[in-house]
């Protein structure tokens, strides 16, 4: 038991030896990790991404860390040990943008919001109007967080914010946390982004584009990286064909064009 | 007679206490004191507060009248599996709080095992509302009672309720009367670090009841969503919370331990 003990320190003694040596080093043949910062929205299509880009690139592994744009702009103001940061705001990435700062910032995606109800939809959802039956229980993403600011700006422009006030009965913190209420069947509706849902057993109810908000996610190299060149690399894949294809298969729209 | 600590100890004790400490002074540090009472006054804090106080309140209640009884049978009870029982009771301690979470929407959800036997033939709906923010904090908090009253039933000498029975008393008046005060301290100790453990409830909260503001969005709930806009807000209901730990290990200071 003591021998376990001591060889498996000595094992995560040599590992953090050899990250400690690479995240100097980092030449070719080495093998080196790229630390992304990346909207949970972004989740399943990265992860994707991230295995391609693996494998395209012996030697290079990719770390996630997922969660709100929000959340992750302050960890990387607070941290430092972010390389690349894929926003689902332009917001969250002026954060970044101005504390420590950015480099090779572009937009690589869109994503639009899409109701969501359980697979047996018993609030009989077929609108956005609909969000504001009385009694429909419907759970947003809280306030900050950029999904569900933007479904707060969408039913303000569609004229059902006083509607849906009632209605709304919790404010998650991120989306896929409105995605798990919606499809355990707890709430009768949810209004995430069409990548939510891709691998999900949820309803879809389209919105039209004349009622939709389109969100574009910014990427960029963090300042002060600690692995620069890798992360530029890893940006270039994911604005690629390669990337760009696999988001599109998660339900992500082309960056604006221009 | 006095002696020296060996100096290793000394230097990894200072690096532990520092440690455990400095989030809680870094908070201190940050915290924009010129405008605490303006931001605990705001109207969002004091709805926040409240609400925490109601739950925690009403989720100490709950798990003294259901934790006693539990901790009763376990110390009196001679039955198998009696410690197969006492891991189960006691396990929300450890438990990750969001395990605690799913574990209740699959219990007590609108679609769960009993939730939704509750939901058709009651109508009652626990997730989204205070009542499932009060059953999520009773979960994570009932344990600290179980052990805390247990240990008292189990350090009383049994004779005193022998005596009770000898002079005529039935064992329910026995227990009112001549067992509850009794182990009355243990009991306080553990119903206060169950309304402490209650109040500071997050996990099991917001994955079973959701986080709406005057509804479930307790305290710390607040102080997640506020990170998101207003950090400030976020540092001073922290900071009360903070506050409120240390006071209650304080106020408790050797009922838990053992030492005075």
């Amino acid at each position: 038991m003591r021998r376990c003990l001591l060889a498996t320190v000595v094992a995560v003694g040599a590992l953090a030896a050899c990250s400690a040596s690479t995240s100097s080093g980092g030449a070719a043949g080495d093998t080196a990790e790229v630390t992304v910062f990346a909207a949970s929205s972004l989740t399943a299509a990265f992860n994707q991404i991230g295995d391609d880009f693996e494998a395209a690139n012996p030697g290079a592994t990719v770390a996630f860390n997922f969660g709100s744009s929000t959340d992750l702009a302050t960890q990387i103001s607070s941290e430092g040990t972010a390389d690349v940061f894929a926003s689902a705001s332009g917001t969250a990435m002026d954060a970044v943008e101005g504390d420590p700062g950015v480099e090779d910032r572009q937009d690589f995606v869109t994503n639009q919001l899409v109701i969501i109800t359980p697979a047996d939809d018993p609030g009989d959802v077929s609108s956005l109007a609909d969000l504001a039956k009385p009694g429909l229980q419907l759970v947003l993403a809280a306030e900050g967080v950029p999904v569900g600011d933007y479904a707060r700006q969408m039913l303000d422009e569609a004229g059902l914010t006083k509607g849906v006030a009632t209605n709304v009965v919790s404010n998650e913190p991120d989306d896929a946390a409105v995605v798990a209420k919606v499809e355990s069947g707890e709430a009768d509706a949810g209004i995430v982004y069409t990548s939510d849902i891709a691998s999900s057993d949820v309803n879809a109810v389209t919105i039209p584009d004349d009622q939709n908000v389109t969100a574009t996610y910014p990427i960029a190299v963090v300042t002060g990286a600690p692995q620069p060149e890798l992360a530029a690399v890893f940006v270039g894949y994911v604005v690629g064909t390669d990337g760009q294809a696999t988001l599109e298969r998660y339900g992500f729209g082309p960056p604006p064009s221009g | 007679v006095r002696r020296h600590l060996p100096l290793p100890i000394v230097v990894l004790a200072a690096i532990g206490g520092v440690f455990v400490s400095l989030p809680a002074i870094a908070l201190a540090a940050r915290a924009p004191w010129g405008r605490m009472l303006e931001i605990l006054t705001g109207p969002g804090a004091r709805t926040a507060l409240r609400l925490s106080l109601e739950v925690s309140l009403a989720a100490t209640a709950c798990a003294l009248v259901l934790g006693v009884p539990v901790a009763w049978v376990l110390a009196r009870g001679a039955f198998r599996g009696r410690a197969v029982l006492r891991a189960i009771v006691v396990s929300p301690i450890v438990l990750p709080p969001v395990v605690a979470g799913v574990g209740l929407l699959m219990a007590l959800g609108r679609r769960g095992v009993a939730g939704g036997w509750l939901d058709r033939l009651l109508g009652i709906q626990l997730t989204f509302t205070t009542a499932g923010a009060i059953a999520a904090a009773t979960f994570v908090s009932m344990p600290l009672v179980v052990l805390a009253a247990e240990a008292g039933f189990r350090g009383l000498d049994t004779r005193f309720e022998q005596a009770a029975a000898v002079l005529g008393a039935k064992p329910g008046y026995a227990l009112r009367r001549v067992v509850l005060p009794m182990v009355a301290p243990q009991l306080a100790a553990g119903a206060v670090l169950a309304w402490a453990r209650a109040l500071g409830e997050f996990g099991a909260t917001i994955t079973f009841a959701g986080n709406l503001q005057g509804r479930t969005q307790t305290v710390p709930l607040a102080v997640f969503q506020l990170l998101q806009t207003d950090s400030d807000g976020a540092i001073a209901l922290s900071l009360v919370l903070v506050a409120i730990s240390i006071g209650v290990l304080i106020a408790l200071r050797g009922r838990i331990t053992g030492t005075a």
